[in-house]
This record gives C-alpha cells, sequence and structure tokens, in this order.
C-alpha cells in the first residue's frame, strides 16, 4: 500500500519527526510517499530515515524545488 | 491514545531518537513516577521527569521549603520559602508541562502508607536523605516487586543503583542501617549543589529507561562518582542471598521504619 | 603485596592479613559504615577480622550515602 505525507510547510527537525510518524503508523514493507522541498529537507530526511533503519527507494523532482522521496517500511 | 500537533512539536527530539519515537513517547505519556523527597535529587528528577512528559508524577514529601534548601533544590525557587516542598514542585511542573499529571503527597513516608502508595506506580525514586527511609523504600518496593532508583549524596561524591525485581537490592549491599552514633552528623556533611543535579538527573535517565525497556539499567552495580577528580565507577554487585530482605530465607517480612540517627541540627 | 582497591591498583610494604588490617591502612574510620566486596562477593562485617586477604585481590568499599541533611523524625 502506498501513503503520503507533504512535508513542504516544515523545518527541521519536524519534517523528519511528521515523516517518521507517519511511517510508524503503517504497515510494514507499506510504501510512504514524501513530498519535500530542495535543500536541508531533501538532504536530510532520506538520510535520517535509511539511518533509522528505513528503505529509500527512489527520489523524483516534481517541480522547481519540490521532490518527491519514496521510503519503504 | 495520540499525541496533539502540539505534542508532537514538544515532544520532536524524543521522537526523532530511533529508540524512543512517537510510541515510545506514547509510553512516556503513561508512565506514572514516584518521587520520594521533593529535596536535592527529587527536584531535578521532577524537572527533567515533567520535561519528558511522564503522564503522572506523584511526589511525597511533608517538608515546607527553607532557604537552606535553596542551593540545590532547584524545583523550588525564594518565593516558596514556608511553602508545602510537594505545592511548590507540583506549581512549577505545571508550569513546565501542563500535559503531566501531580498527585501529591504531603506526609513522610512510612510504614504505614509506603505499600499503598507505591502499589499506583511503575518507577519509584529514592530521593530521601535519610537511612531509615531509604531502607523503607527499599524493603517495600522488594516487598511489592518495584522497579526503583537509589541514591546518595555526600559532600562532592554521588551513587546510584537501580533495582527492579530479581537482582540485587539496597540490603544486598547495605543490610542493616548504620549504627546511630557513626552517621556523619548535619554539620560535618554538606554537599555541592550541583552534586544533587548529577545524581537526580541519572536518576530520572533510569526511569524513563525502565518506562522505555531501552538500554541496560544500573541493576547489579553500584554507580559511584566522585565530582572533585570527576571519576565514574561502575562496581559490579551480586544479589546476596543472605540478604535480610530478598536473600533465600529473609528475616524482613514485614515494614518498619528502623531506628534513626538523630540529627544535633534542627533544620529549622 | 598488589591488591586492587576501589579499582586502582596499590601496592603495600606492610603485609595486609585480613579485610580489617586493609581498612585500618586505607584509613576507614568506621567499619560499620562500609560495605566490603572482595572479588566481587560481600564480605560480613562480622567476617573483616577473619577473612583474609589474597595477593591480586580486587577489594571494593562501598559507603553509605545518605545525603546533605538528615530531617527530624520526631514528629511522626
Amino acid at each position: 500500500m502506498i501513503h503520503t505525507i507533504d512535508i513542504t510547510k516544515e523545518h527541521c527537525p519536524m519534517t523528519f519527526v511528521k515523516t517518521k510518524i507517519k511511517l510508524a503508523q503503517i504497515a510494514q514493507g507499506d510504501l510512504l510517499e514524501v513530498t519535500l522541498k530542495a535543500g536541508e529537507p531533501l538532504e536530510n530526511v532520506p538520510r535520517s530515515a535509511a539511518e533509522q533503519g528505513f528503505i529509500v527507494l527512489e527520489t523524483k523532482q516534481l517541480h522547481d524545488d519540490v521532490y518527491q522521496v519514496t521510503i519503504q517500511k | 491514545m495520540d499525541l496533539t500537533e502540539q505534542q508532537i512539536e514538544r515532544y520532536s527530539r524524543h521522537i526523532l531518537l530511533q529508540q524512543v519515537g512517537y510510541e515510545g513517547q506514547l509510553k512516556i505519556a503513561q508512565g506514572k513516577v514516584l518521587i520520594i523527597g521533593a529535596g536535592g535529587l527529587g527536584a531535578p528528577a521532577a524537572l527533567y521527569l515533567a520535561a519528558a512528559g511522564v503522564g503522572t508524577i506523584g511526589i511525597i514529601d511533608a517538608d515546607v521549603v527553607d532557604i537552606t534548601n535553596l542551593q540545590r533544590q532547584v524545583i523550588h525557587h525564594t518565593p516558596d520559602i514556608g511553602v508545602p516542598k510537594v505545592t511548590s514542585a507540583a506549581n512549577k511542573i505545571a508550569e513546565i508541562n501542563p500535559d503531566v499529571r501531580v498527585i501529591q503527597y504531603h506526609s513522610w513516608f512510612n510504614p504505614d502508607n509506603a505499600l499503598q502508595i507505591i502499589s499506583d506506580y511503575d518507577f519509584i525514586i529514592d530521593g530521601t536523605d535519610n537511612f531509615p527511609t531509604k531502607f523503607l523504600i527499599n524493603d517495600a518496593c522488594v516487598m511489592v516487586g518495584k522497579a526503583f532508583s537509589h541514591g546518595g549524596i555526600l559532600r562532592f561524591e554521588g551513587q546510584t543503583f537501580t533495582h527492579i525485581p530479581g537482582t540485587a537490592c539496597y540490603r544486598c549491599i547495605f543490610p542493616k542501617v548504620p549504627p546511630k552514633n557513626l552517621v556523619p552528623t548535619c554539620s560535618q556533611a554538606g554537599v555541592l549543589g550541583s552534586i544533587a543535579g548529577m545524581l537526580g538527573t541519572i536518576q530520572a535517565t533510569e526511569a524513563l529507561k525502565y518506562i522505555l525497556g531501552i538500554g541496560d539499567l544500573l541493576t547489579n552495580k553500584l554507580l559511584v562518582f566522585n565530582a572533585l577528580n570527576m571519576q565514574f565507577r561502575t562496581v559490579p554487585v551480586k544479589k546476596n542471598d543472605n540478604c535480610p530482605v530478598c536473600g533465600t530465607n529473609p528475616s524482613i517480612t514485614e515494614l518498619v521504619m528502623e531506628e534513626q540517627a538523630v540529627c544535633e541540627l534542627k533544620t529549622k | 603485596m598488589k591488591i586492587t582497591v576501589n579499582g586502582e591498583a596499590k601496592q603495600y610494604e606492610q603485609a595486609v592479613v585480613t579485610v580489617a588490617d586493609l581498612l585500618v591502612l586505607e584509613q576507614v574510620a568506621s567499619p560499620e559504615m562500609v560495605s566490603v566486596q572482595q572479588n566481587g562477593d560481600f564480605v560480613a562485617t562480622e567476617q573483616f577480622e577473619t577473612t583474609l586477604i589474597h595477593d591480586g585481590d580486587e577489594i571494593d568499599f562501598l559507603f553509605f550515602m545518605g545525603g546533605g541533611s538528615i530531617p527530624d523524625f520526631s514528629n511522626i
């Protein structure tokens, strides 16, 4: 199952806090598509997710400085 | 139970930790910790546990705030002189974190109320400053099967260990209350105020680890430190089969307040 | 004789025979205020005089530590 979260309005560290809470709520193996801004969020959210044992599957640009990172629980 | 948006922000630094996370913060919110003695050790412990979002904090102390307390009992402030310590502590906790429910017991911890009070909590912090009560806390926790953190400070030194059922208790290390005439008197003792903060925050950390079920507790080991040379040492201790309360053939089967040393200096 | 006392390696010129001797050498004023572990096992206070110390032993002195003050309990 694929879930989504938009953290474009959040700032560090709430970007990863919100992502982490969403990941806690979904089932093992499910995917989470995280919409985030370039810069700090794009650099840190995938890295933090990987550090805490999640799998970062892909990163793609949606438009301008908005990206989507797909994370598997 | 869910955390509100505001709580998610408040506890974000906990939620970020892999070993805590959202689930861990919920455990903390459901945790119940009893602090016996709102003094040098209880004050920092209460402040950090409140800030951490521990759902229920019980505080037992019959004393009122005295000017001599303010050098180390950081939960009490100058305008609190003369106010019951439990009231002063509850007021500060409410200011730090309105999520916390504080239960005040304005009395001494004694053999008549001990078992009933501790039965309502997950973890007990010994923040008392006298041996009879330290032994009473130990005996009551061993009898009911409760986890607790022992703490002691003197001059520039501190010691602490954590007991959970089946591990070494205070009487395994110190079988009986020290003789009356050998306990250092108040005038001889003294303590560097910040030592109380060092030790009380270690006790609060043990309480949080216990609630979260993470890491290794200070069980079967006594942590001792000397702040003069900043040396910390962990001494392994064993559960003692001959222990008078948790040994194989215990001689202590009901709670008593053992004879205490009488201090020559009155606190008031 | 080499003994480790409270984690510190110590060499004694004098013969240290019993736990009680070591308490004197280490200037522990009140044996009743200390709990002694020899190689991880507690030595009962009554056995300080009769418990022998061996070369290479690890001895820990654990002291009672209450707090900075002792309240007046006469009102309870």
